[in-house]
């Protein structure tokens, strides 16, 4: 009988229809007409190896667009994040300098980014400044303090193992090929990519199925009425940025790891590319709206965008200019769709 | 009349000398007030009077200035609107305090989810719970799974009341509950308030509407610029004395209680 009540009628769906999933359906087309003009453009960017150029370079902005997501659904922002990112990665690779072991050491980077976004929500909530601000000092904090770690200078030779995240791949097949050369049969999918898929379920996981998540929403649709029925908002908005801290950290040390190098000049700008991630992929910056596989369509369409101008000779500014435009654009689009 | 407590009974709720100021407002000043189990007490008074403050402090909402609550006659630390929940206060609010993105499920559970054996949302479960006192109050019911910004004021409004009696409730505070309701919904909110009552508990109903007053409350206590300026029995009033507290914070001056009136 629930079930019956369940289903809406057929009004009920178009209306559903036209609200979230058209936006996430348009972003699909979207990213479809993408990859078709640019394959049209450049035979080589349609292939596996191209393909999985992408992937690559997506992971980075979608991990960093995940935690966007979570905290702009608070009805936040961290623009904090691609400063984390270099901190996260520089500490992974001093500690790695100084004898510790990789896996060890990434755990500390990964920490230190979450305790970045642990001060970020302590700033928003117990002092009140607002998550711009707040978010800001941080982006300044953290990038200073890889500076000065670093001297500003890169840390390199970090060994074969530091270089495993970035540039290892899983079921790579290779022959011998009959000049006695190895041959790559397959490529292999990529560590950073399997790493985005399960944080990526995950989010989801933790967003729609757990109470957390619920509160998430919660707090970012009304804050006042999320707090009258005992929703302990504080802690909630904490978690959120904690976690976008800690993913900061994760695609700090994905991205090192790939370049085998610390970069403490790494990521400037990534926050911009994230939060255009989560725009795009339909996240409200009024809060109370927002999912993951929105914001992975969202950090796909950047990645084949920035991709696809490259082999087409594009050059960086020009890329810059672009996408300025599409953030302007999507976040237009949210007006309208919350205008409504 | 409706009384349903034996009047050497402890109350359910005493608020003594209640303050609340903002800056040099004094939206609350000094106001003592308590409740019985199963007694409806309306709370009236102009806009502004201090009404919703009085409330949201009882609610856990806003915490006062100054003064004492006391829960079955004991001392009470309300310091959030969880700690009421706890004590089995619950509130439905003026401003509705809907999460306009969530559904009506979603909503009707803020804060209080049912989960599963391995600590999901159970959302089943609380689609069903859902349909069951939602359709309770409202038979016509429909669109549940939709965001709550997309429904209709009085839709909200039985979202809010059923959010408030769906768990384990012996204070129910009401904030005008029938503000945005149709005629039927409005009867329907009224014969919920006689059954919770005759159930044994205990409601605070804010209201600016005289024949509901009359209708549903067993007292009423007025406020007037932040101030208790009256607590009678319905039976002792008119519409006409109520009238006069509320507006000028004063009785008319040949008032007597009406119960008395035939004795003299
Ligand atoms: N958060 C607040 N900050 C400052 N002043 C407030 C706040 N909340 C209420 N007030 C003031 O306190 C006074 C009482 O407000 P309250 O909401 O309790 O009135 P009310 O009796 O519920 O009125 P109404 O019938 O319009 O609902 C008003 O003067 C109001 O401006
Ligand atoms: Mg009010």
């Amino acid at each position: 009988m629930a079930e019956t009540d369940r289903s809406p009628p057929l009004v009920g769906w178009n209306l559903k229809l036209s609200a979230s999933s058209f936006h996430k359906l348009s972003a699909l087309f979207t990213l479809a007409c993408l990859i078709i003009v640019f394959s049209f453009g450049n035979p080589a960017f349609f292939s596996i190896n191209n393909g999985l150029t992408v992937l690559l370079q997506t992971a980075v902005i979608g991990l960093l667009g995940i935690g966007m997501t979570l905290v702009i659904i608070t009805g936040g922002i961290d623009l904090s994040v691609g400063s984390v990112l270099a901190l996260s990665g520089t500490v992974t690779g001093l500690c790695v300098k100084a004898g510790i072991p990789v896996a060890p050491s990434m755990a500390i980077g990964v920490c230190v980014g979450a305790a970045c976004g642990l001060f970020n929500g302590f700033v928003i909530t117990k002092m009140r400044i607002t998550p711009f601000v707040a978010t800001l000092g941080m982006m300044l904090i953290a990038r200073g303090v890889a500076l000065q770690l670093t001297g500003a200078a890169p840390i390199s030779r970090l060994g074969e193992a530091f270089g495993v995240l970035g540039n290892g791949s899983l079921f790579r097949i290779i022959e011998k090929g009959a000049n006695g050369f190895p041959k790559v049969v397959f490529p292999g999918i990529p560590y950073p990519v399997i790493l985005l898929a399960i944080v990526a379920v995950a989010a989801a996981y933790l967003l729609n199925r757990r109470q957390i998540g619920r509160h998430i929403y919660a707090t970012g649709s009304n804050e006042e009425a999320a707090r009258l029925s005992g929703v302990a908002v504080d802690r909630t908005k904490m978690i959120a940025y904690t976690l976008s801290g800690a993913l900061a950290g994760l695609s700090g040390n994905v991205l090192m790891s790939r370049l085998i190098t610390a970069q403490p000049n790494e990521g400037v700008m990534y926050e911009l590319d994230a939060i255009a991630a989560a725009v795009i992929g339909g996240a409200s910056l009024m809060g109370g709206i927002g999912n993951i596989s929105g914001t992975m369509i969202g950090a796909f369409i950047i990645g084949v965008l920035r991709n696809g101008l490259n082999m087409a000779g594009v050059s960086a500014f020009i890329q810059q200019i672009l996408i300025g435009f599409i953030v302007i654009l999507a976040v237009y689009i949210d007006q309208i769709r919350n205008r409504r | 009349m409706n009384l349903h407590h034996a009047p050497s009974s402890t109350p359910l709720v005493e608020m003594v000398d209640i303050e609340k100021h903002f800056g040099g407002i004094r939206a609350v000043n000094g106001v003592t007030l308590d409740l019985y189990p199963g007694e409806v007490v309306g709370v009236l008074g102009h806009n502004g009077a201090g009404k919703s403050c009085l409330m949201r402090i009882l609610s856990g909402a806003m915490i006062p200035s100054k003064g004492q609550v006391r829960i079955n006659g004991q001392d009470a630390q309300i310091h959030s609107p969880h700690d009421a929940r706890d004590l089995g206060i619950e509130t439905i609010y003026q401003t509705l305090a809907l999460a306009d993105h969530l559904d009506a499920p979603s909503n009707l559970f803020l804060g209080r989810e049912l989960k599963t054996r391995f600590g999901s949302l159970d959302d089943g479960r609380m689609m069903r719970e859902a349909v069951d006192v939602l359709k309770r109050l409202n038979p016509n019911f429909k669109n549940l799974s939709d965001p709550v910004s997309s429904l209709s004021g009085g839709q909200r409004q039985v979202i809010a009341i059923a959010r408030a009696i769906y768990f384990d409730v012996k204070i129910l505070i009401m904030d005008e509950p029938t503000a945005a309701l149709g005629p039927s919904e409005t009867a329907m909110v009224s014969k919920l308030i006689k059954q919770l009552r005759d159930d044994g508990i205990g409601i605070l109903l804010v209201s600016h509407d005289m024949h509901d007053v009359f209708e549903l409350c067993d007292r009423v206590v007025v406020m007037n610029k932040g101030k208790n300026v009256g607590s009678h029995r319905i039976e002792d009033v008119t519409k006409d004395d109520v009238l006069s507290l509320i507006i000028k914070g004063q009785l008319p001056d040949d008032w007597v209680p009406r119960s008395q009136e035939t004795v003299q």
